[in-house]
């Protein structure tokens, strides 16, 4: 798994599949029984490099008789913050967070939601360059949730790194530049959601009367594809399971017998669809992640 | 710094927020004002004005009066019992807080060693007795100067001697609190490991106070019977010999009995004494304040000599005489032993603690 600087990474899997392991690896909550990898260019679990991380762990407890802004300024001072800046960073944060208002009540009396922001703000304070952040969208309503949209966007912005676990797909979708698909501890996809979400599925809309006839063309054209690769659905033909490349061969096929393509095209499955499909039986662990190359230096 | 000024004042902060710190603080101050209110005048104690007893200043110094009930009230009774239980009531938690699901990933994920941080939350744990102790020894040497005029500095030894004798316990809470997770369960075996410290130390009290207390008895056989070997030896008539025959025989079988037992004692309190060095000594450790600020001199009840002819001492004599060795024998024990082996316990455990600490995932 490589993340790029100044990417929005996010990190998906079925429950059990590791996710919330490898977070607690990179931050030495877990001593890991074999871990290889590089975090900001240090190996995994060099502590000083922590401080150039901020974390955001899933299902986070702040003591409770601290107020917003004590939690903001005690985490930040165990990652080493000056207090002039710690005082100065907390008031932005919380506003950042909308939290200002509350910045001076106990954390006993806020609500998930209200922690959740808290906890993101902390993750913040030390101005972190890569940001790991364990479900941030846990407890928020629909408005928190569009700010920490807006947030990780400001954050990508500013050439920060973000990391994201999370299992609401549809948040993913909308902020990460690439995922990669975690199942039974192993990589299984990883990749732009561009490049996921398009490149095993095409659809070809020919202009004929009898449409069967044209799939049998396409099927014999890709004979090395299974036969269930081709289905007919209305007047469209869609081939499953090969890349642009692959299909090729059944668009020559076709325009050989003198077929007209009204269109030709990937079609874009949901990441929910990619998703179910890479963890049930789509990949399976051990085999080879289909992964493109990096756009720049991993972090 | 910047991290462990952090965890002392979150640690002040949590303490801060806790009821038993503000009762603590509150009963502390009442134990204070019951000094005040306690005097010593020509005609005997007195509680603000009733007098209580006749002993005045011609029996006690005030400023010996004030120390004592110090020593004794504030020290024994207050610090190192009831506050300590409170204290431990109140810190207890600290670990297990700190390693509740959902708080230690955002500890542990600091730039921090997990064996640093261990360490200073440690410490942080210690700053409520400190601040206890601080607090009640600011407040004893206002009013032991104000009432009984002497401003005795050394009741300041109160702070590093509680708050070492707290840290005993304390070592042991921590492991416990990082190894169970739970408050309840550490703190009753924290208790649990007192209870057994108490009862060594009041096995090692006893065994010694018996073996001085039959070693004071063989000295008075042994006079005897020194006298009456000699008086056989001057030749004294012959009915007089034979009383004096019978009785020798007696005190010297009653001499070696006891000699047998008195090495039974002494085989029984090494073995006490051994084990007691592998362990924190909590009531020695507390003694130790009593010795710095009472002089020996002050308590110390003069030598028996027991003479030729003297009828067998009263059990209330041999029980003075035997308390005195015993007070003698437990102040002849070296502060290295008393706090140097504890603090030895008290590094291994934390050591352990914190080795458990470093290497647990969270």
């Amino acid at each position: 798994m490589r993340v790029s600087r100044g990417e929005v990474f996010g990190l998906l899997g079925p429950n059990g599949a590791g996710k919330t392991t490898l977070v607690k690896i990179m931050m030495t909550v877990v001593r890991p029984t074999r871990a290889k990898g590089t975090v900001l260019g240090r190996r995994i679990g060099h502590k000083p490099t922590l401080r150039r991380i901020g974390y955001l762990p899933e299902d986070h407890r702040f003591p409770a008789y601290l107020t917003g802004r004590e939690v903001l300024e005690y985490y930040a001072a165990l990652s080493k913050v000056p207090r002039r800046t710690r005082k100065r960073r907390a008031a932005e944060l919380l506003s950042a967070v909308g939290m200002t208002d509350w910045s001076d009540t106990r954390i006993a009396a806020y609500s998930k939601g209200m922690c959740q922001r808290v906890g993101l703000a902390q993750a913040l304070m030390h101005d972190p360059e890569l940001i790991v952040l364990d479900e941030p969208t846990d407890g928020l309503d629909p408005i928190g949730r569009r700010d920490v949209r807006a947030m990780l966007s400001h954050l990508r912005d500013e050439g920060r790194t973000v990391f994201i676990n999370s299992h609401i797909l549809s948040e993913v979708e909308m902020v990460c530049d690439r995922v990669a698909i975690l199942n039974e501890g192993k990589v299984v996809r990883q990749g732009t959601l561009e490049y996921l979400t398009s490149r095993r599925l095409y659809d070809i809309e020919p202009d004929v009367p009898e449409i069967s006839a044209a799939a049998d063309v396409v099927r014999s054209a890709l004979s090395t594809e299974p036969a269930e690769a081709v289905t007919v659905a209305g007047g469209v033909i869609r081939v499953a399971g090969v890349d642009a490349a692959g299909v090729q061969p059944a668009i020559d096929a076709l325009r050989a017998r003198g077929i007209v393509i009204r269109s030709f095209g990937p079609v874009r499955q949901s990441l929910e669809e990619l998703f179910i499909e890479t963890v049930s039986d789509g990949a399976k662990p051990g085999a080879p992640a289909n992964t493109p190359p990096a756009p720049e230096a991993a972090s | 710094m910047t991290q462990t000024l952090a965890i002392f004042h979150d640690a002040y902060r949590a303490l801060r927020a806790r009821k038993m710190f503000w009762i603590v603080l509150g009963i502390s101050g009442f134990v204070v004002l019951i000094f005040a209110c306690l005097g010593v005048g020509d005609d005997g104690i007195t509680f603000l004005f009733w007098e209580l007893g006749p002993a005045g200043t011609w029996f006690v110094e005030p400023s010996e009066f004030y120390k004592f009930l110090f020593q004794m009230l504030g020290i024994k009774i207050w610090l190192s019992l009831v506050a300590t239980v409170l204290a431990l009531i109140s810190t207890a938690g600290i670990f297990p807080a700190l390693l509740a699901k959902g708080a230690v990933d955002l500890v542990v994920s600091r730039p921090i060693s997990r064996f640093r941080l261990f360490l200073t939350q440690y410490a942080a744990g210690l700053l409520f007795v400190s601040l206890q102790v601080g607090v009640f020894c600011g407040a004893s040497f206002l009013v032991i100067g104000l009432r009984g005029k002497v401003w005795e500095w050394g009741l300041f030894l109160a702070v590093p001697i509680v708050v070492c004798f707290f840290s005993y316990l304390f070592c042991v809470c921590a492991l416990l609190g990082v190894l169970t997770r739970s408050t309840l369960v550490s703190l009753l075996l924290t208790m649990l490991f007192w209870v057994v410290l108490f009862m060594f130390n009041t096995s090692d009290q006893t065994v010694l106070f018996f073996r001085a207390k039959m070693e004071a008895e063989q000295e008075w056989r042994q006079v005897q019977i020194d006298a009456m070997e000699a008086r056989a030896q001057a030749r004294l008539r012959p009915a007089e010999k034979t009383t004096d025959h019978d009785r020798l025989r007696t005190l010297i079988s009653e001499r070696d009995d006891a000699a047998k037992t008195v090495r039974t004692l002494e085989k029984v309190h090494r073995i006490i004494t051994i084990s007691k060095t592998f362990l924190p000594k909590t009531a020695d450790t507390i003694n130790l304040l009593e010795y710095a600020l009472i002089e020996a001199a002050h308590l110390r009840v003069g030598e028996t000599q027991f003479l030729p002819n003297q009828a067998r001492p009263s059990d209330e004599m041999l029980t003075v005489t035997a308390s005195a060795e015993t007070d003698r024998e437990m102040r002849s024990r070296s502060t290295w032993w008393v706090i140097g082996t504890s603090l030895a316990f008290e590094g291994v455990v934390l050591g352990i603690g914190a080795w458990v600490f470093s290497r647990r995932d969270f």
